[in-house]
């Protein structure tokens, strides 16, 4: 095995397969998008470069896009601050329980293995004014609000709905990835942190939340990725609607590139997506410091 | 070096495998009439082969309980059984909501159906603008005269582009108010002439405690089919020619005055209708919840297909004049229309399913069962008829001129959808009509006028 590591050409044939189809599956279009983004473009017809004028458009002019980015902006924020607290503590409480644990892990995580679009359109029935939860309330005389409906408000209701199915649908991810990682810390540390004197809730502060960290980083950094481009919830329980009030990116792009044939406008959201998202990540890598413990 | 080849070579099929598909060309020479004319009936099929054919269409034709999408497929079985062993059609079908998109997603990579179905104005345009649609003019005119002539007089003028037809129509419709009978005798509501009668009437209805209007305007082009009676009700047909052309603007004073009734009116609509979705808002009418829904003709396939025993309840009314307004009898029609890809390869197969879309079985259905009017000089027997086609027919006696959806009859899709978008504004009380307007100008200023 050395010795065929040892060949160049070797390396070089191994490598080929994986480098040529990432590059002709990822690279290409992405370079593709960034050119179709400064031209017309309609998939149709040759593309015409026009220079800047879609980001010009898009950032300025467009209003529904300012409405998509403050939606997902805030699904973001909303995403990786409740699924990280929310996540954190389901997995130290389960780590903690002795009886029961696999069936809760189980029911956590369930959510996240079904299919987006089923749960997008049991959520919307569950919503639907005529049956559900509206049905449920009035049984006990309350009236249920619009729950996919309402638009008034900075943040309109419909996008609350929406951020907290998500959350019942992903929590059980974040939550699975802090299990691994506090089922793998050393429970030397916390023998020698009670024959100190630490209680359970200092052990948690001094030794499982500073060793979480680097989970810390990676489930953070898939909230927030995971949750700016974000779509099939969206689509499937408001469609953006009512009125573009519950757009996020993705659906705006979907709808300038396949409803009105604009795909080089379309190509410029994918890209200003593709920034937000990498600023993200460099601002959650440079931000979050990892200590290198002894473990 | 045996192995090494071996190796390369499994590397290279590797990545040639994994990209199969994925080379679809997009059409789109931009001269339909080149396209059409370069495939026509060039179809590379081997003697005794079966032409498989795609028609796309934007309901469920298994589940649906739409009479006339009933008749489409009874249209495609009758097709395939004549045609057996010689073409077979598979239909693609999608719910109306999201037909647009995805019929565009196939179209865009290349993919386009043989024949689909499709909304006349902007919509059209574009499929013929980008050489997608196939030129007919030939196939209807020179190669099957006499299919041709059964055409009812003027049906083509919509869909004929430069003296070019486009699209082979199957069905037409025209917009009126649909009213429950029962509950406008209980609430003691008059059948409103004016758009102060209507007003009266909603009142009424209201204090009697139903909805007055069932509306969706979750799906906005049913809002702003309420919204373009208005606007024309106010100084059509001068107005949308005028805000074309680019001599108006769309903050003048019938529009704005459009605006302001369409607030007035939105708060007869039910309490759901921000959210409800075209089929829902349809339902509300139909299952007795609100007395009035403003629709298409084609809706009287889905009121009796759901629900027969609500025909007889079931009265037609056109919509109501606006006193010192513009002329109360023009009506917004529409007709569904068939497009043939210019790129098609089973032209032959396609004109047969088209001819059979448009004979004489198909288009008695369509008015004696469907209660649409029919697109051909065909004999409809009005007593077996839906009772809702003869009310149509009585107000279609009345028309001095027609408009499409207005949606449709603007500059672009896009444009359209800023239109809608803008009347939902209005509904939900998010802008006033002044700014609601506003923001269709400002769209017009940058992309239509300007261009």
């Amino acid at each position: 095995m050395e010795k065929i590591l040892r060949d160049k050409k070797a390396i070089v044939l191994f490598i080929a397969p994986a480098f040529i189809v990432f590059t002709l599956i990822l690279l290409i279009p992405v370079v593709q998008v960034v050119y179709y983004s400064l031209c017309s473009y309609d998939g149709l017809m040759k593309p015409t470069l026009i220079g800047f004028k879609n980001y010009k458009d898009l950032l300025l002019k467009d209003e529904t896009m300012r409405i998509a980015l403050k939606n997902s902006i805030f699904f973001m924020l909303f995403s990786a601050i409740s699924q990280q607290l929310i996540g954190f503590v389901l997995a130290v409480l389960l780590t903690n329980i002795k009886k029961g644990r696999n069936f809760f892990k189980n029911v956590y995580y369930l959510p996240c293995v079904l299919s987006s679009a089923a749960l997008g359109l049991l959520w919307a029935f569950m919503f639907n004014p005529k049956m559900g939860l509206n049905q449920i309330l009035g049984v006990f005389g309350i009236e249920g609000p619009l729950w996919l409906v309402e638009s008034s408000g900075l943040i309109p209701l419909p996008m609350w709905v929406i951020a907290f199915v998500a959350l019942w649908q992903y929590v059980g991810q974040t939550m699975m990835l802090y299990m691994a990682q506090i089922t793998g810390l050393s429970t030397e540390l916390y023998e020698a942190a009670y024959i100190d004197g630490a209680s359970k809730a200092q052990a948690m502060r001094y030794i499982t939340l500073p060793l979480s960290k680097p989970m810390l980083k990676t489930t953070l950094s898939l909230n927030c990725i995971g949750s700016l481009k974000f779509f099939d919830l969206v689509y499937n329980m408001t469609q953006g609607g009512p009125n573009h009030r519950t757009d996020v990116l993705a659906t705006h792009l979907y709808q300038q590139g396949f409803k009105f044939f604009k795909y080089g406008y379309a190509s410029a959201i994918s890209v200003v997506l593709m920034i937000l998202c990498l600023i993200v990540t460099v601002v959650i890598d440079k931000s979050i410091k990892i200590d290198n413990y002894e473990v | 070096m045996k192995k090494k080849v071996v190796a390369l070579l499994l590397s290279a099929l590797m990545v040639v495998s994994s990209l199969a598909g994925c080379g679809a060309e997009t059409t789109g020479s931009g001269d339909a009439s080149a396209n059409a004319g370069g495939n026509a009936g060039a179809a590379p099929v081997a003697d005794g082969e079966v032409q498989e054919i795609t028609w796309m269409f934007w309901d469920d034709l298994e589940a649906t309980e739409d009479l006339i999408s009933q008749g489409y497929k009874q249209v495609i079985d009758r097709f395939n059984e004549e045609y057996a062993g010689v073409y077979h059609c598979t239909p693609i079908t999608t719910n109306l909501e999201e037909y647009d998109t995805k019929l565009n997603a196939l179209v865009a990579a290349g993919d386009t159906p043989d024949l689909f179905i499709c909304n006349p104005g902007p919509n059209l345009t574009q499929y013929v603008n980008a050489g997608i649609a196939a030129d007919l003019t030939d196939i209807l005119q020179n190669q099957n005269a006499d299919w041709y002539g059964t055409f009812t007089d003027g049906i083509f003028e919509r869909i004929t582009y430069d003296g070019k037809i486009m699209a082979v129509p199957t069905c037409f419709a025209a917009a009126c108010v649909f009213y429950n009978t029962q509950i406008f005798e209980e609430a003691d509501a008059e059948v409103p002439t004016t758009y102060d009668e209507l007003l009266a009437s909603c009142q009424k209805i209201q204090d009697a405690g139903y909805t007055p209007i069932s509306c969706s305007a979750g799906t906005a082009w049913c809002l702003s089919m309420i919204a373009g009676y208005l606007c024309d009700r106010e100084g059509g047909p001068d107005n949308l020619a005028q805000v074309n052309a680019g001599e108006i603007d769309w903050t003048s004073e019938t529009f704005i005055a459009a605006g302001y009734k369409l607030q007035e009116l939105s708060q007869y609509f039910q309490a759901t209708a921000a959210g409800d979705s075209n089929d829902q808002a349809t339902a509300n009418f139909y299952n007795g919840e609100a007395a009035m829904l403003v629709q298409g003709s084609w809706a009287i396939g889905q009121i009796n297909g759901n629900n027969p025993d609500f025909e007889a309840n079931c009265g037609v009314f056109q919509f109501p004049a606006i006193e010192g307004g513009a002329d109360p009898n023009r009506m917004i029609v529409k007709t569904d229309n068939l497009v043939m890809s210019a790129t098609t390869e089973h032209q032959d197969a396609v004109v047969a399913l088209m001819k059979m879309f448009t004979d004489e079985t198909a288009q008695k259905y369509i008015a004696e069962v469907g209660g649409k009017i029919p697109v051909t000089n065909v004999e409809v027997d009005y007593a077996v008829a839906p009772a809702q086609l003869s009310y149509i027919n009585d107000i279609l006696q009345n028309m001095t001129g027609t408009l499409g959806f207005y949606n449709e009859s603007l500059a672009s899709v896009e444009a359209g959808s800023t239109f809608d978008n803008a009347m939902v504004d209005i509904f939900l009380g998010n802008k006033t009509p002044e700014d609601a307007f506003g923001s269709v100008q400002t769209f017009y200023e940058d992309n239509v006028w300007n261009q």
